[in-house]
């Protein structure tokens, strides 16, 4: 009988591979991701991104600045204001424009309710994803909710395309900031019913502290912004440190977390939520009246009983909504707090009136680029967990 | 607005200084890219921790077609920069991976989209774009159709690239006038 060397029973094993498809209830959109399993221990990740790719960068480069507005809409379908308002402040900048107060507040009164319905989604499908389907059913409620006020302002759910350079299409109507007003007290019971089912919950809880922790260090390395970065305990937020439009004069505070791990920015998402109610709160208490277009009728399109009866107001329409408005040459970057982190558009113009660049920077883009550092050596169960903790919208990353 | 220093070369080892909008824009060479963004990162006074994007711009009827932009952001000093570099279709660049490992994509989406390709970076990969896709799409000398047209055939199972026929020129309107 020949006795095996201990060499010669080693045998060669290769990992194995499965993929996460595109289409799957958790992938959160559009992701490939190819796993490398040893087990149920997840040793690579690597996520395949663009299959939502709608080329958004190189048809704004064929559109005038208002007939690229709707496109921004589109990347963040799940807070749909937030960009539009990124875009109309750069071009605001580029043009040095200055809106009046009330579409200041009109503007961060919808920016907030905008990261309202964004927080509530991101919990409500990361709740599901992991196994709690009750919340996202509630969450989906209070989401309609919020929805009627966009549709009331504008006339769409979702992508209103109300922000426009030089302030907002039209004034809000009669009786908009008094339902406001009411959605925020039933809303309130509403958010304490999702706590208690999920705070203090075993599982959740088990699910979700001390997966994915990353340490201050890592998360500036990956380039995180937005709740990424306060979930590890660095004090950064957009509204406090570059304010725009009313921000600097509101009081409002930012949750910052210690661990860094799963559980630390699920409870920042609800802090924000409650936070941006107090903004929402502030601005109905302190909007002034007054009219919401300034006069610059070479930029600001006319109201519509003007153009009715005047010549010049027509003449002046009719140029800004075909040919639109020209701006020098100079270029600008300029981020907001979007709910998702950092949104940032680079924008490029030559003296024509359409944009010669128009560069668009996804918070997502980065934080799902770290998926596969935080996804080490956990299981598989986990990468479903950090891919809800990151917030992933396949429209802002692929564009 | 812009303000530009020219002639700054002398000095420090830049090619050109601009402030636009309170933020100032470095004009760099693609050489020393990497020891000056090291420089920007670790010093004391400076402690740019985050690169928030890399952007590239595409002047076609320029001799050295493209521009880099690099953002970056300092936590600590609440500050932002941009450095730009002037490269054309034969340069490569260094890459700021062993710097910012939040490089590695923006990276990969430039080489995706312009066609400019990084040192030391093995696998650039092609991030948005199609699977065997052809061409850099965010040129200027790109059409905006492209040049494949994908339908998915029922008798075959497969998907068809077939070269893209359009009914109807792809027509510009420039409504600008004349007189202004």
């Amino acid at each position: 009988m020949v006795l095996l060397k201990p060499k010669k029973l080693n045998k060669l094993i290769k990992n194995f591979t499965i993929n996460f498809g595109p289409q799957h209830p958790a992938a959160h959109g559009v992701l490939r991701l190819l796993i490398e399993l040893s087990g149920e221990v997840v040793l690579n990740v690597t996520p395949h991104i663009g299959l939502l790719h709608r080329g958004t960068e190189k048809l704004v480069e064929y559109k005038t600045y208002l007939q690229a507005l709707p496109y921004f809409d589109r990347l963040d379908y799940v807070s749909m204001m937030s960009q539009e308002h990124t875009y109309c402040l750069v071009i605001e900048k580029l043009l040095n424009l200055q809106i009046p107060k009330r579409s200041k507040f009109i503007r961060t009164i919808f920016s907030e309710l905008t990261r309202v319905l964004n927080h509530l989604l991101a919990i409500g499908c990361h709740a599901m994803d992991v196994g709690a389907m009750t919340p996202m059913l509630w969450v989906f409620e209070e989401r309609e909710k919020l929805m009627e006020f966009y549709e009331r302002v504008s006339g769409a759910r979702m992508h209103s395309v109300y922000f426009r350079p030089g302030g907002i299409i039209h004034d809000i109507p009669k009786g908009l900031l008094n339902d406001i007003f009411l959605f925020i007290n039933q809303f309130r019971t509403k958010l304490l019913e999702i706590e208690l089912l999920l705070n203090n919950n075993r599982i959740w809880v088990q699910r979700l502290v001390n997966i994915g922790i990353i340490s201050k260090i890592d998360c500036q390395n990956w380039g995180f912004s937005g709740v990424m970065l306060r979930g590890s305990g660095i004090c950064w937020d957009i509204r406090k440190s570059e304010p725009y439009e009313i921000y600097s004069s509101l009081k409002f505070t930012i949750p910052v977390g210690k661990n860094g791990d799963c559980y630390d920015r699920y409870l920042i998402r609800i802090y924000e939520i409650k936070q941006s109610l107090v903004i929402i709160e502030q601005c109905l208490q302190q909007i002034p009246g007054g009219l919401i277009k300034q006069d610059n009728l070479k930029i600001i399109p006319p109201f519509k009983n003007e153009f009715k009866l005047s010549m010049e107001a027509l003449i002046h329409h009719f140029k800004i909504y075909t040919n639109g408005f020209n701006v020098p040459i100079t270029e600008a970057y300029l981020s907001t707090e979007a709910p998702k982190g950092e949104f940032g558009i680079y924008l490029l113009s030559d003296n024509s009136n359409k944009p010669y660049r128009c560069k668009i920077r996804a918070p997502g883009f980065a934080h799902l680029q770290a998926l596969n550092f935080m996804c080490k050596y956990h299981m598989i169960a986990d990468v479903v967990t950090i891919i809800g903790t990151q917030d992933i919208v396949f429209g802002e990353i692929d564009r | 607005m812009f303000i530009g220093f020219n002639k700054i070369n002398n000095t420090v080892p830049v090619l050109k200084i601009e402030a636009c909008f309170n933020i100032i824009c470095i004009y760099l060479k693609s050489i020393i890219l990497l020891n000056i963004v090291r420089v920007l990162k670790y010093h004391f006074k400076y402690k740019f921790q985050i690169l928030t994007c890399i952007s590239g711009i595409d002047y076609i009827e320029h001799k050295n077609r493209f521009i880099i932009t690099y953002e970056i952001l300092s936590l600590k000093f609440n500050n932002r920069l941009r450095l730009k570099i002037i490269v054309n279709e034969s340069i490569a660049i260094q890459s700021l991976k062993l710097l910012y490992l939040t490089a590695i994509w923006w990276e990969d989406e430039i080489w995706d989209m312009f066609g400019i390709i990084f040192l030391k970076r093995n696998n650039l990969i092609r991030l948005l774009t199609d699977y065997g896709f052809q061409g850099f799409p965010l040129k200027k000398d790109f059409p905006l159709s492209g040049f494949v047209d994908i339908k998915y055939s029922l008798i075959t199972n497969k998907i068809q690239y077939n070269n893209i026929e359009l009914t109807q020129n792809y027509r510009i309107f420039n409504y600008q006038s004349p007189w202004c």
